[in-house]
């Protein structure tokens, strides 16, 4: 399909599913004020909003973690909207790479070339979460022994 | 509308066929959420069968109120001894084996008449929001995998008996990438809480993909093989419900066409200035707008050339924001009083 049809824009799209759509949780008024999600995957905050969510959007970015460290950029192709399987572009940035030049390696593809700038910030926080989460994780120190449990480890050593 | 974009057909294999055909003038109607539902709450209420209960429960005692002076309550008590039964109170809907409250009547309205150009312009809506991929999305269909929405599969692979049987019909669903859908399906099938199971709606499972055919070309062997896979519905492309397109009211169902179905699509609805062919009188709805993307409308030439040019600089310094006392901010009394200058040094001088 060359050009969409008039018909259907984003913007119609947003307002037939956001009061309900497969991606969208919603929580409870009472249990966490009624906050809404969203599951999509091409959305960077995992909040349900006209901005961040991404399958209603022709221009969307998704940040997911690499399974062998680093991350996975996925962004839309606004040219291949009917095509779903050709629909997204991925990139994987490795975790070899240091924090800072994957912040600027993702920043540069969402916002430089004209792409989504609004959705730079977001981005970049995605990937420095999603980067520490990727930590190696600091075994917990030694417990230190108090009371009678220490005098009788003392006691045993001597 | 001048010109309508093309679909490509799938052949063998889940790869393009090469062949393209214009899409169908009824993927440009207009979405409206609001009619497919209320179409859809009165069409689902018309398959309903009678229910009640007996007209007798309840009633089948002979019990009298005891009336005042007995210190019991004044509710019909059934008559009689010998029995526990006797002297306990009957009827009324606080009662044990008492009748219900508003006991239900066959005779409730059971179906709700839907105006057929109300039930068309449903069926084209939910026609045109199967073809936007974000809305079947949305709906929860697993599409990312397909090469293309509207799917359209050439009826060469169809025809005849090629698809007649269950393992042929689930190769083909998995060539044009439907398979996760199909493992979607097979995987969201529960219980159903409640007593419907026990009224022959023992469990519950999502909808899979609507594969429409077209019977003259198609044949209708290929029913057969898609008819024993969990999901999968099959409709003749002239008889289009709504039930099926927009299930529970939600746009977005996941069909896949024949391409035989696909071209029978024009002769059947029509367009918007020639008269459907099948149905009498109907042509298809337009749309009140028609450029649908407030972005392109807001950036349009017709629009920009007409706008004001923006007042200001980029950056424009916003001048008495906030009133300065002169009496106690010397810039602002110098720019009230110029003279005042010359008050203030002459009065340095005499501190002097």
């Amino acid at each position: 399909m060359a050009a969409t049809l008039p018909n259907i824009s984003s913007d119609l799209i947003w307002e037939v599913v956001r009061s309900n759509n497969s991606y969208l949780h919603k929580t409870g008024a009472r249990s966490n004020g009624g906050i809404q999600l969203s599951r999509d995957p091409l959305n960077l905050t995992n909040k349900h909003s006209r901005k961040y969510a991404g399958f209603v959007n022709d221009k969307a970015v998704g940040i997911v973690a690499n399974e062998k460290g680093g991350v996975v950029v996925i962004s839309k192709k606004a040219a291949a909207a009917a095509q779903p399987a050709k629909s997204v572009a991925k990139t994987t940035i490795g975790g070899g790479k240091s924090t800072r030049k994957t912040y600027k390696a993702v920043a540069s593809q969402v916002a430089k070339t004209g792409y989504r700038a609004d959705l730079r910030a977001a981005a970049v926080e995605r990937v420095s979460a999603i980067r520490r989460s990727q930590l190696p994780v600091k075994a917990d120190p030694e417990p230190k022994l108090r009371g009678k449990k220490a005098k009788a480890a003392a006691a045993g050593e001597s | 509308m001048a010109s309508r974009p093309t679909v490509s057909i799938i052949g063998k294999d889940g790869a393009p066929s090469g062949a393209t055909h214009t899409i169908p003038a009824v993927f440009a109607s207009p979405i409206r959420p609001d009619i497919v539902k209320q179409v859809h709450t009165g069409m689902a209420k018309n398959k309903r069968q009678p229910y009640a209960v007996s007209e007798k429960a309840g009633h089948q005692t002979s019990a009298e109120s005891w009336g005042t002076g007995r210190a019991v309550a004044r509710i019909p008590r059934v008559s009689g001894s010998g029995t526990h039964r006797a002297g306990q109170a009957a009827f009324g809907n606080m009662c044990r084996s008492g009748r219900m409250f508003a006991p239900t009547k066959i005779w409730r309205k059971w179906h709700v008449k839907v105006n057929q150009g109300q039930k068309r312009y449903a069926t084209c809506s939910a026609l045109a929001a199967s073809a936007s991929a974000p809305l079947l999305l949305a709906r929860g269909h697993q599409v990312m995998t397909i090469p293309e929405v509207p799917l359209v599969v050439d009826s060469a692979l169809v025809e005849g008996s090629s698809v007649a049987r269950t393992s042929a019909a689930l190769a083909l669903l998995n060539a044009v990438g439907a398979g996760a859908e199909l493992e979607k399906v097979k995987g969201s099938k529960k219980l159903r809480a409640g007593k419907g199971k026990l009224r022959g709606r023992r469990h519950r499972q999502r909808r899979g993909p609507l594969v429409v055919y077209n019977p003259e070309v198609d044949g209708k062997e290929l029913v057969k093989g898609f008819r024993n896979i969990p999901g999968v519905e099959t409709s003749p492309v002239s008889a289009l419900n709504l039930l099926q397109l927009a299930p529970g009211g939600h746009l977005g169902r996941f069909v896949i066409w024949t391409s035989a179905a696909f071209k029978a699509l024009d002769e059947i609805y029509g367009t918007t200035t020639t008269a459907s062919t099948h149905k009498k009188d109907f042509l298809l709805p337009s749309n009140v707008v028609s450029q649908a993307d407030l972005t392109r409308l807001i950036n349009s030439s017709e629009i920009q050339s007409s706008l004001n040019a923006p007042k200001g600089d980029a950056v424009t310094r916003r001048s008495a924001v906030q009133k300065k006392n002169p009496l106690r901010n010397k810039q602002v009394l110098l720019r009230l009083n110029p003279y005042a200058k010359v008050f203030s040094q002459e009065a340095q001088k005499k501190q002097a």
